[in-house]
């Protein structure tokens, strides 16, 4: 009986010594709660015998944009063309670049946006996209 | 006590505590034990987005995201698609079809196409304009097959400084792959180019949802007649001996050896042969580059108009370290296998040096197989950092017109033509 406790006494105390690698000359069994994610396979098919290749549709992954005043603009507005990862995919920009853009696709593209919506549009990204207010 | 001594070997042991610590641990008894070097763990997530400095990653940041046909890439945009190869890819000089990066303009992008109905059409200012099936395109003319380097023009757009706005591609938007098809310049000839011609344009089965007349309309490039390059160029219906990816141009693309991927049209459904110069939005306005040395400018020269601008060509020389790619920690001694790519698409790497000093000295490493002059070219060398530090690795490229990899930056507006000296910091530990 003593013995055993001397047993139990002796492994909490090297665990304790272990798990700070003081005795270890290496370390393990270290695992955390995952991180990034996973990411699922996707079925592989080649689907039918016909002259139809069909490589099914394209996933959109909608990304979390900024929450604020003009994100209504964005998505009724830029999204015709573009999915919103246009916008979170470029790099921090100054609210004149951000002006520039929106005023080529306007100009250049096309864009049918109405003046008050792109002024709206502008500002949000202005608002959340540059260099000092992006946070995401 | 003495019996446990003795009754386990040291490996158990060790694995013994560690179950019992991670016990410990779970039922709070030490607290949340902080575990070294838990800043390197494989669980902390790369940022989304980098500051307006230049992206110091070797692809750009973001995500991983599966598509059809495709292994997971790095997602730049889904709607139209834009995904970029992860680096280890490139260990190869074949870039698997499944790896292989993704870049469309307009939104209207295939997702099936009927070869029942599928036709390329050969046009415009020609004597015999032609309307091939897909039979008749391989098997009408003779079968050709090359090795060439598809980049992205805007391949490495983060690096610029001042950033641009565009695609923001890390190191990988390229791809070497086998393509085999057939010589445009016979498909050219079998429809007759008339007299007076200029150049040829190419349209694929992409559309956009802009106003017509406008670049988000519809996706056209084109090349002069009197370019060389012309007879190069093949109509490919095969990539490494497999169909195309439908996101990389199924049933048929262009390929244009050494020359930047804006003109190898994916899907490719005309081909159209004008007697005056293209004037649509992507020949006119955009992928073009400065008419100066290396098509380097600034934003100031840029603004006030002065910069005249040409379309965009040939890919200047580059290369990469592939591996190690710096996620690993090498011990003092060890002998490591320094491994990459080079290309130049002026034709064929001559040369390519490393330096594991940030370059003040180079050593020559040896070049792989040679697969042709526009293929990716492996290079290797052998390597054994002495002592512990961070070493800087830099690779450089000369090619066989003697361009040699410069170790400055470029800026234009676009972000196309980057070939700086590539770096990889190397982290040698102590061995003992």
């Amino acid at each position: 009986m003593q013995t055993r406790r001397w047993y139990l006494v002796a492994v909490a105390a090297l665990s304790i010594l272990a798990a700070r690698g003081l005795y270890a000359d290496f370390r393990a069994g270290d695992y955390t709660q995952g991180g990034p994610g996973t990411i699922r396979q996707v079925l592989r098919n080649a689907g039918t015998t016909d002259s139809t290749y069909d490589a099914g549709q394209y996933p959109i992954y909608y990304p979390d944009l900024a929450a604020g005043d003009g994100k209504d603009d964005v998505e009724n507005n830029c999204e015709l063309c573009h999915s919103p990862r246009y916008i979170t995919m470029q790099p921090v920009m100054s609210g004149q670049a951000w002006s520039d853009e929106v005023n080529k696709m306007i100009k250049t593209f096309g864009a049918p946006i109405p003046d008050d919506a792109a002024q709206k549009i502008i500002q949000y990204l202005g608002s959340h996209y540059t260099p000092e207010t992006r946070k995401r | 006590m003495e019996d446990f001594q003795q009754g386990l070997t040291r490996r158990r042991w060790l694995k013994t505590v560690g179950a019992a610590s991670a016990a410990l641990a779970a039922g709070q008894i030490l607290g949340e034990p902080k575990a070294a070097g838990q800043e390197i763990s494989g669980q902390q997530p790369a940022p989304e987005f980098t500051g307006p400095g230049a992206n110091p990653y070797w692809t750009s940041v973001g995500q991983l995201a599966t598509y059809p046909q495709k292994a997971p890439l790095i997602l730049l945009t889904d709607r139209p698609v834009q995904l970029e190869t992860p680096r280890h890819y490139f260990l190869s000089t074949v870039t698997p079809n499944d790896a292989f990066y993704v870049r469309w303009h307009l939104p209207m992008i295939p997702n099936a196409v009927d070869l029942k109905e599928w036709r390329l059409h050969v046009e415009g200012n020609v004597e015999r304009p032609l309307t091939l099936s897909f039979p008749e395109l391989t098997t009408r003319f003779k079968t050709v097959s090359i090795a060439a380097v598809n980049q992205c023009s805007g391949n490495s757009r983060s690096r610029l400084q001042p950033r641009v706005p565009g695609g923001q591609w890390g190191n990988g938007a390229m791809g070497n792959a086998a393509w085999t098809g057939i010589k445009l310049r016979e498909i050219l000839d079998a429809a007759g180019v008339k007299s007076g011609s200029v150049q040829v344009q190419f349209e694929g089965l992409d559309r956009g949802l802009g106003p017509k007349g406008l670049g988000s309309n519809r996706f056209m490039k084109s090349l002069d007649l009197t370019n060389p390059v012309i007879d190069l160029c093949v109509v490919a219906f095969a990539m490494n001996d497999e169909p195309l990816p439908m996101l990389n141009g199924f049933p048929a693309r262009l390929v244009v050896p050494g020359y930047f991927a804006t003109y190898w049209m994916k899907s490719l459904s005309s081909i159209r042969v004008l007697d005056t110069p293209d004037d649509n939005f992507w020949m006119k306005a955009a992928y073009r580059i400065p008419d100066t040395p290396r098509g380097n400018t600034t934003p100031e020269d840029m603004k006030s108009g002065k910069v005249a601008t040409v379309p965009i060509a040939s890919m200047p020389v580059r290369s990469f370290l592939i591996s190690p790619d710096g996620s690993t920690k090498i011990p003092a001694g060890f002998p490591l296998r320094l491994r990459g790519i080079a290309f130049s698409g002026y034709g064929g790497v001559k040369k390519v040096e490393v330096s594991s000093d940030n370059g003040a000295n180079w050593t020559e490493a040896q070049l792989g197989t040679d697969a042709g002059m526009y293929s990716f070219r492996i290079w290797y060398l052998n390597w054994t950092p002495k002592a512990a530090g961070r070493y800087q690795v830099a690779v450089r490229a000369t090619d066989t017109k003697g361009n040699v990899q410069p170790d400055d930056g470029v800026w234009n507006a676009g972000g196309y033509l980057w070939n700086k000296i590539e770096r990889q910091e190397i982290v040698v530990g102590d061995a003992s």
